[in-house]
């Protein structure tokens, strides 16, 4: 079950995704967090953030639309209170960082790494849900490099790259991250969608759209996670809709290396440590021994 | 974890009853807590539904849901029957604190009216005298009265005099007040409702507390989905004190 991911040794290919699992305090009541292979923390801005206003949340069919707009207590905050109480926990700590600018994402990135306290960094460049930043730096390759190469410099740890689905062309998206010196990639955050409310003949959420994520995504990752796998040599970590092990094995058919669960801990808070054991499970069962035994084996037939 | 229907049933109309049974913490809830029910497998109502503890009846191991059927999620409990298990989280968050020996004002509106259930129970077992108001949109709608007399003085308000008082739960509070001087006071009910009362109760010197509904993905604080004046209604709340609530 081991993965080596961009450097980062990983007992099991699992970690909850960004912004679905707090600062792991909550799901710790649930179970150990160090059966997970990693933790993927909330969205870390310079200062603390609110978020949007409310509802931002509703549910459709198979999945959900969130607008929680990056609420997070700041870097400083994060550095001093979060991480230090995750660290009693055995697992690779990734931090998800945005920003309105470079000079925030730099700034954000080298305080974590001065802390000592992460081992990677994920870049946030597709949160659909605030007005500047967030997704604007996803979806022009240009603008996307320029963030990459000036995190870069900063960055002491593995970057990780998170997509957005929200482009025409994931592949040129993906390619301008990894020749800007991207560790590894993300893919994908959620898709943009939307839901009215029959009875009061407007949006649900107070922002109107928000991003879409669970099963109804699913199949949509697996593609991109397939076209981004053979343009980059970079490891992909592997995100929308997994609930089950079966659907991580999936994603790993496709290309992923790693994969992170998100909505399904919504569902159920043991869905992490579920998945995990399904793997195994159908490792067992397959006599599949190491996970790279059928890494991309989508793409052997085509 | 995993508890058992032992009993659903329509007791108003559109509104049902349902008790379920098992290994439950029924000792450690407090009034005004929820429990987070999932909703079919799970694939495809990814999120599940918060509702409020009513009653707890810890030596039959069973604790009471009311719900009133809005959408799909509450349609598939609806359809639940005596033995079917459904999968909750719980309790979850912060209920009623409790007092005792005090003058106590209740005002409950309509799907509001379930969790002050367990709270009038445990305020007169702790010695409180209850006055309660509970309102409704009709006859219709109106269920567990008598249960709450039980407790305490009840007047009910229905939008059209069908069944109680005719108007709102809230119309006499300001009067009564002077008489009655109650010193502590719990709500729970529409928005419109509790900001009307809270608007009232300003003028007296009174400790509230007021329960609140936010749309929830996690249920368990995690997600920040319901926050409400910057405080998470699944954890911090669903009860807050009536000072700190902005309407
Ligand atoms: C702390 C708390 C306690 C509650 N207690 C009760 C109770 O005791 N009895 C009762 O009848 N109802 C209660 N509610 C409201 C209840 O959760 C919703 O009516 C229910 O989730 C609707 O689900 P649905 O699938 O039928 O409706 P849909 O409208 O189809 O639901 C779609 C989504 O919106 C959410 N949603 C819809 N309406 C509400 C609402 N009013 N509040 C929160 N989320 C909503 C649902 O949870 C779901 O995620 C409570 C809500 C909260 C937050
Ligand atoms: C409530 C919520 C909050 C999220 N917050 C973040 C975030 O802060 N940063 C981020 O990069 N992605 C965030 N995401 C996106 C998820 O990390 C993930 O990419 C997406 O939900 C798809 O995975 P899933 O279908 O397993 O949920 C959030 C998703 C949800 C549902
Ligand atoms: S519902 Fe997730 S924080 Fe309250």
């Amino acid at each position: 079950m081991q993965v080596d991911f961009a450097g980062i040794k990983l007992k099991n290919p699992v970690m909850p995704a960004s912004g679905c699992f707090g600062y792991g305090k909550e799901y710790a009541k649930y179970y150990d967090l160090s059966e997970l292979g990693a933790i993927i923390v909330k969205a870390t801005t310079v200062s603390p953030r609110l978020g949007n206003p409310t509802p931002r949340v509703a549910e459709v069919c198979a999945g959900m639309l969130n607008s929680i707009g990056l609420a997070n207590p700041g870097v400083d905050q994060v550095v001093k209170k979060e991480l230090p109480w995750l660290r009693q926990f055995e697992l690779p700590i990734i931090v998800n960082v945005a920003g309105d600018t470079v000079e925030d994402y730099c700034f954000v990135t080298e305080k974590l790494c001065q802390s000592g306290l992460v081992d990677a960094i994920e870049l946030n460049v597709s949160c659909p849900n605030v007005e500047q930043g967030g997704m604007a730096f996803g979806v022009d390759a240009g603008v996307l490099a320029e963030l990459t190469t000036a995190v870069k410099k900063v960055c002491s740890v593995p970057l990780i790259v998170k997509l957005s689905p929200n482009v025409s062309d994931i592949v040129q998206i993906a390619q301008a991250a990894e020749a800007a010196g991207a560790d590894a990639l993300s893919l994908i955050n959620t898709l943009v969608g939307m839901k009215i409310d029959l009875m009061s003949r407007k949006p649900i959420l107070a922002r109107g759209v928000g991003g879409l994520s669970g099963p109804a995504i699913k199949s949509v990752a697996v593609r991109m996670v397939y076209q981004v796998y053979k343009a980059v040599k970079i490891p992909i970590l592997g995100v929308g809709g997994i609930t089950t092990g079966l659907d991580a094995i999936e994603f790993i058919m496709a290309g992923a290396t790693a994969v992170s669960v998100g909505t399904a801990n919504f569902t159920d808070p043991y869905a992490c440590p579920r998945i995990i054991k399904e793997i195994k499970a159908y490792m067992e069962k397959e006599g599949i021994k190491d996970l790279s035994e059928i890494r991309g084996c989508a793409h052997v037939l085509s | 974890m995993l508890l058992h229907v032992s009993e659903n049933k329509e007791v108003a109309k559109g509104i049902w009853e349902m008790h379920l049974s098992g290994d439950f913490p029924f000792e450690n809830v407090q009034p005004g807590q929820f429990i987070h029910i999932l909703i079919g497998s799970g694939r495809e109502h990814v999120l599940r539904r918060p509702i409020s503890i009513a009653a707890i009846e810890a030596e039959k191991e069973t604790l009471v849901i009311v719900f009133r059927v809005v959408g799909e999620g509450t349609d598939w409990l609806a359809k639940r029957v005596e033995g079917d298990v459904l999968d909750v989280l719980g309790p979850l968050g912060t209920g009623f604190p409790l007092t005792t020996k005090q003058k106590i004002l209740i005002v409950g509106g309509g799907i509001g009216v379930p969790p002050l259930y367990e709270l009038i129970k445990r305020l007169w077992q702790q010695g409180n005298e209850i006055y309660c108001l509970l309102g409704f949109r009709n006859s219709d709608d109106v269920f567990w009265v008598e249960k709450f007399k039980e407790y305490g003085t009840v007047t009910t308000y229905t939008d059209d005099g069908s069944f109680g008082e005719k108007g709102l739960v809230t119309q006499r509070i300001a009067e009564d007040f002077l008489e009655k001087n109650w010193s502590n006071v719990y709500a729970c009910g529409p928005v419109p409702m509790l900001k009307e009362l809270k608007g009232i109760v300003a003028n007296f010197s009174v400790e509230g507390y007021f329960s609140l509904e936010e749309r929830m993905a996690c249920g368990v604080g995690a997600c920040y989905g319901c926050v409400c004046n910057n405080q998470r209604v699944c954890v911090e709340g669903p009860v807050f004190p009536m000072r700190e609530v902005v309407l």
